[in-house]
């Protein structure tokens, strides 16, 4: 057991005690380290300018330092924006930021940098990759189109790369129990240790990815008496397929992070693998679980509709032993969950919904990428000559938990495939919900929303699409940025 | 070789790559360094019954509390009405207003400082809405108007009326660097200021004005911003007065860095407006008549509402010669934070006015929107007076609208949006063909004006001081080249420094899109000076080293380090040894330069003048796919084409153009500010509040401008940049209104601004059950 926390910045050995583990990892660089490259902007993991790469057992991933606590950072190796330069030789994206005109104002470009780095040190870049790498970056300023050409104009084929020189830090394999002033922070490395620390106190913070907690934090000065992290229980990393009764689900230990779980189901199961490429951005999915989406129970948590209407198990373990709990009956009001006081969420287990089925997942927010959703849906459908024989679906951002559509479903069995069937549904939908009114979007938008959405998913699921064709320029390039010329 | 139209990188471009770029909040705390933070308003409108400081003054790690009675004065604003508190009196008049300043030695003490203040307020009736203002005739200043013609003939000219009502929602600057500034105060109770401002100038004078301090013992010093926008053109004094007053009451340095969310509830953004629009036109697309009143919410001070209202009435037209035309404009006063200075500074609102008229005389003639443009847009020879009486010289409008339809292939592919419309059941498109014409000057004269300070020292390199401030636009990096080219010398041999009020005194704000056009002008002058004294100088060391050689200072020229008289070129004197000869001579190496726009004017009272140097025009083409059923829009492809003059530095240029458009997007499309029925904003933060994101930008983006030298008025014949290019997203907006034209039926397509998801889909539910409507009677 130690007191304090150890990682890397930059390859220099850091050893935090006491107050400073409590403070953000931004916060410590820039107070405590002296390092003020790394900015804080929104402070809430939406802007990505206090982007820094995190390496625990696997490669370096860029994360917001701004919403991590120091002591999450235990065992980890970190680079920061002042470690991406080679001594006095400029990393190859800092020199093709630079000649591309990629900085304006300057403020997110350290953010951008080092994602930007990891990016293109993972090979290849096409623009569509360099725009999904860099969704978790804000700019103001340059409206992003040279910030692509830099990244794509970058080659770092013939540099070290940032794995080479930074190493990674040896797990001691020791928990991690950090006291001070009346707060304590406990990472055990077994999952007994957890369930009883946790059945010993009354209030306990669960943090794994901790992206929701750390805005808490931030902005609503949240302190919690007693925190709780799974990151170093090496039991909770499984994530695996399984074959039972004719059913391929997947298992995913509560310390998986949804970047993995993404890359995982890419090809098991592609409408989700597509949400995914929607949630939060590569920073948020690079700390976040699967396991903390579902115990944070947001009625707008993007995972959930499909979890619902796969049938998605929940594994809780607690002094007497586990338990399993059907997903649909883990939420029982806002932010209410089947969960007793000892009890953890150890692993989800995740059906894949088989290819017999018609399935379309949806999720609107005012920003496509990088939002919070306002309306989520999932609709699961099976049809037969011509007639619905079945169907399941699931609705976020209408009620205090995401909640299943029983009379909606119910009247759609037996139905005709038609889209006087869906447009009948979508009225019924509407009559079934009640949203309310907030800052992402109105109660009749929700309302229309869930009418329209069965609509949409009827032309979606069984009627020919004409292409959304991007409108391409005749001429060969269109482009007419070039190099700086010193 | 010439720097200017170089691809120069930005002059910071290394220290941001590798985050050694230095910005206010990054400064290391200097010894007893206090933090500065304030407590405010909790309500719209309220009195102050009373206010209890003593417990908080007790919080450990508390320093000191201040209200308005510790301030010298505690009235200012940029406007004649000097309207505006730093501190609330008895009156506060919108939520985030300061009250009372807190110094303290840590976060957690402000946070404790905060809870322990109790006040007792009764709350006042509060107006949040233009309509609402309107109702209760609650303006600010007097109306304005600019007219020409006679409206009512024009009326009676044209065969078509029509008329409506657009609303524009409000946006933030959203710069990433929030307000910040640090003071330190020095001997004789004179302090130095680090602010995150626009307007260093402006920061000196009302921090001198409202401790009782004399200027000169003020000084003010911007390194570089984290974006600015007009956000910190006159709203970066508030902060730098708050940290200022803790520094004179405790002579202590003071730092103040407001949160994200602080900053978006507290400050101002750009004006939302709410605009009456009626129009006469022929059947051929002539407009005859129009008539526009545009009301601007202002908030709750005049802080720059005058001005952005004044801009938007001169933009109203936008680059059509409308004969008979009356432009009405009045700022309301609501409960808002004070509304600022936004990139386009009123240019926007009064553009997209005009545009959304055009599109919707387009459908109602069922012609395509863009003939219509054409045919009213300022004629090169004739017809191209403005309703305030300036001519449009170098009119470039038609050859811009022409040249970009053209290359978008526009009319191809607004028959290709057609038929997409007709045969898909799932989404809706629209493209849009816009041109912009914007004003360059302050319409306010008397800012016109520039002063720089230039300093060569001995080894040949060379310092330039001039009060524009870096905020990302890459004005410094223009000025270098400038001065590299008046000197004849590599541009790496020149550095611009930080701005500061003691190197350049009395400034104008670095906005307008004016920075190089006013300061590097200025520095030419600077630069010019030197020059002529270091000509006499090489002049005579020439015609001593060379037989049959006279001294002619005027036929000696400077360039690529040399200076060489243009008659025997062979024989030349380096730079280097020039400055050194030139010092053993005892000749000065420093100037300070000036400059003042020449021929420019405005009658605010009558609407008339050439207020504007010039005007830096463009077009794009945009082109829009809406989900049917979410109301999701997306941006598919935009090309823009910009006459910029002869571009400075390409680089930058084309970056300001692309940052601008996406900022233009996130203004019409999905940037709204939501707020409580109180009147508190709800949309503080980045994950309320959506400002365009990477995946946003269209993928196929085409950036150009046209070669246009004849803008020889300006700096290098080069055109001001920084805002114009923001009012080509009014394309976007135009391409929704035609994407709804195609279900909206006989009826005109109608939609406000920010038109998200939301309001896109609150359009296609009305013209949906209006069609059903309408089948179920003909059925």
């Amino acid at each position: 057991m130690r007191d304090f926390v150890q990682f890397l910045v930059n390859g220099r050995e850091h050893q935090v005690r006491g107050r400073s583990v409590f403070k953000t990892l931004a916060n410590y660089l820039r107070e405590d380290a002296g390092a003020t490259g790394t900015k804080v902007v929104c402070a809430e993991g939406d802007c990505g300018a206090c982007t820094v790469l995190v390496r625990r057992r696997g490669e370096f991933a860029p994360v917001n330092s701004c919403i991590l606590s120091v002591a999450q950072l235990d065992g980890t190796s970190i680079v920061t924006i002042e470690g991406i330069a080679n001594g006095p030789s400029l990393h190859p994206v800092q020199q093709s930021m630079i000649d591309n005109h990629g900085s304006q104002c300057g403020y997110c470009t350290p953010g951008f940098v080092v994602a930007m780095a990891d990016l293109a040190e993972g090979g290849p870049l096409d623009a569509q990759k360099v725009r999904a790498g860099l969704t978790g970056n804000l700019c103001r300023c340059t409206g992003y189109d040279s910030i692509i050409d830099a990244a794509l104009k970058s080659d770092c084929s013939s540099t070290p790369r940032l794995c080479s020189r930074y190493g990674r830090v040896e797990d001691d394999g020791q928990s991690v129990l950090i006291e001070d002033g009346g707060r304590v922070y406990f990472a055990p490395v077994s999952i007994a240790e957890a369930i009883r620390f946790k059945s010993e106190r009354a209030r306990v913070t669960i943090l794994n990815g901790g992206t929701d907690v750390g805005v808490w934090v931030n902005k609503r000065g949240f302190s919690a008496p007693a925190t709780l992290s799974l990151t170093k229980i090496r039991a909770l990393d499984d994530l695996s397929v399984e074959e039972s009764a004719g059913q391929t689900q997947i298992v995913v230990g509560a310390n998986v992070r949804l970047s993995a779980f993404q890359s995982f189901i890419e090809h098991r199961i592609p409408e989700l693998h597509s949400i995914l490429a929607i949630f939060g951005s590569p920073q948020i999915r690079n700390v976040g679980t699967l396991v903390g989406n579902i115990a944070n129970a947001s009625p707008i948590a993007d995972t959930l509709p499909y979890l619902f209407v796969a049938g998605a198990r929940i594994e809780l373990a607690g002094t007497k032993g586990s338990r399993l709990v059907p997903i649909d009956r883990f939420y029982l009001g806002y932010k209410k969950l089947d969960l007793a006081q000892d009890e953890i969420v150890t692993r989800a287990f995740v059906p894949v919904v088989a290819a017999s089925d018609v399935l379309k997942l949806y999720k609107v927010s005012r920003r496509t990428d990088l939002d919070i959703s306002a309306f989520t849906a999932a609709i699961r459908m099976r049809q037969i000559d011509g007639r619905i024989a079945g169907a399941t679906i699931a609705y976020g951002g209408v009620a205090p938990v995401v909640m299943r559509m029983p009379k909606v479903e119910s009247f759609l069995k037996g139905k005709p495939v038609s889209i006087e069937t869906f447009e009948a549904a979508g009225a019924i939908a509407r009559q079934e919900v009640s949203p309310i009114s907030d800052v992402r979007g109105s109660r009749e938008y929700r309302l229309q929303l869930c009418e329209n959405i069965l609509s949409k998913f009827f032309f979606d699921a069984f009627t020919e699409a004409v292409p959304i064709d991007v409108p391409m320029d005749r001429r060969s390039s269109g482009r007419s940025s070039g190099g700086v010329t010193a | 070789m010439s720097a200017a139209g170089k691809n120069l990188p930005h002059d910071s471009a290394r220290e941001h790559v590798t985050g050694e770029a230095i910005y206010v909040d990054d400064m290391p705390p200097a010894r007893g360094e206090l933090i500065v933070d304030f407590f405010w308003s909790p309500v719209a409108h309220g009195r102050i019954r009373a206010l209890e400081l003593e417990r908080a003054r007790s919080v450990p790690g508390v320093a000191a509390l201040f209200t308005c009675h510790d301030l010298a004065h505690n009235r200012f604003g940029p406007s004649a009405e000097k309207d505006e508190l730093l501190l609330a009196e008895d009156i506060v008049t919108f939520i985030g207003q300061p009250i009372v300043v807190i110094a303290a030695e840590s976060r957690e003490a402000i946070a404790a400082a905060k809870q322990a203040i109790s006040m007792d307020i009764e709350p006042l009736p509060a107006l949040f809405t233009i309509d609402e203002a309107k109702k209760h005739g609650s303006f600010i200043g007097a109306p304005r108007r600019i007219s020409r013609g006679n409206l009512e003939a024009g009326f009676r000219q044209g065969e078509h009326v029509l008329e409506g009502t657009l609303s524009l929602g409000g946006v933030d600057q959203f710069y990433l660097e929030s307000q910040a500034a640090l003071v330190y105060p020095g001997e004789s109770d004179a302090l130095t200021i680090h602010s995150a401002t626009q307007n260093p100038s402006e920061v000196q004078h009302v921090v001198a004005d409202l401790l009782g301090l004399a200027l000169n013992k003020v000084t003010v010093v911007t390194k570089r911003m984290g974006g600015a926008f007009g956000g910190k053109e006159c709203q970066a004094t508030h902060p730098a007065a708050m940290a200022a007053l803790v520094a004179v009451k405790t002579k202590r340095p003071a730092r103040i860095a407001y949160t994200k969310d602080d900053d978006m509830c507290v400050t101002g953004g750009r004006h939302p407006f709410q605009n009456d629009y009626k129009v006469a036109f022929t059947s051929d697309g002539t407009i005859t008549a129009l008539k526009v009143d545009l009301y601007s919410d202002g908030g709750a001070f005049a802080d720059l509402s005058h001005a952005v209202l004044a801009r938007a009435m001169a933009h109203a037209e936008n680059a059509y010669f409308i004969p008979n035309i009356e432009i009405n404009g009045r700022v309301c006063r609501t409960n808002h934070p004070p509304n600022t200075a936004m990139r386009g500074f009123g240019g926007p609102q009064g553009v997209v006015t005009m545009e959304n008229v055009i599109q919707e005389i387009a459908t109602v003639l069922k012609k395509d929107p863009l003939e219509i443009r054409m045919r009213n847009c300022y004629g090169i020879d004739e017809r191209n007076t403005t309703p305030y009486g300036q001519v449009v010289a170098n009119n470039m409008l038609p050859r811009l609208m022409r040249e970009v339809a053209e290359r978008a292939d526009y009319a191809r592919r607004v028959e290709a949006v057609a038929d997409f419309n007709a045969r898909s059941k799932t989404h809706l498109r629209g493209i849009a063909c816009t041109p912009v014409k914007f004003g360059i000057s302050f319409n306010t004269k008397f800012l016109n004006q520039a002063n720089a300070l230039v300093n060569v020292y001995l080894d040949g390199s060379v310092q330039v001081s001039t009060g524009a401030t870096e905020m990302g636009q890459g004005v410094n990096t223009k000025i270098q080249q400038i001065v590299a080219d008046e000197l004849g010398i590599a541009a790496d041999l020149v550095i611009v420094m930080a701005t500061s009020t003691d190197k350049n005194n009395n400034t104008s704000a670095t906005a307008a899109s004016s920075g190089a056009d006013l300061n590097g002008s200025a520095a030419a002058d600077a630069c010019r000076r030197i020059r002529a004294r270091l000509a006499e100088v090489a002049a005579h060391e020439l015609a001593s080293r060379t037989e049959d050689l006279q001294a002619s200072p005027s036929t000696l020229v400077f360039e690529e380090g040399f200076a060489l008289d243009r008659r025997r070129p062979e024989h030349r004197i380096s730079w280097h040894d020039l400055v050194n000869l030139a010092y053993l001579q005892r000749v000065s190496l420093g100037e300070r330069g000036f400059y003042a726009t020449q021929g420019i004017d405005w009658n605010a009272e009558k609407g008339k003048g050439a207020p504007f140097l010039y005007f830096t025009n463009g077009c794009a083409v945009s082109e829009v796919v809406i989900d049917r059923f979410t109301g999701t829009m997306r941006v598919l492809r935009a090309d823009l084409l910009m006459d910029i003059g002869k571009s400075l530095n390409p680089g930058i240029d084309r970056g300001q153009i692309a940052g601008a458009y996406v900022m233009g997007m996130g203004w019409l499309t999905n940037e709204e500010k939501r707020f409580a029925e109180s009147g508190e904003l709800l949309t503080h933060s980045p994950t309320t509040y959506k400002i365009p994101n990477i995946q946003d930008l269209p993928q196929v983006f085409n950036v150009d401008w046209i070669e246009n030298d004849t803008n020889t008025a300006n700096i290098r014949s080069s055109k001001a940049v920084g805002e114009p290019p923001l009012l080509l997203a009014i394309s976007i907006f135009c391409a929704a209104k035609h994407a709804l034209s195609f279900v909206s039926g006989e009826r005109i397509a109608k939609l406000d601004a920010p038109a998200t998801g939301e309001e896109i889909l609150r359009r296609l539910t009305e013209y949906r059950s209006a069609a059903h409507a309408t089948s179920a009677v003909v059925a």
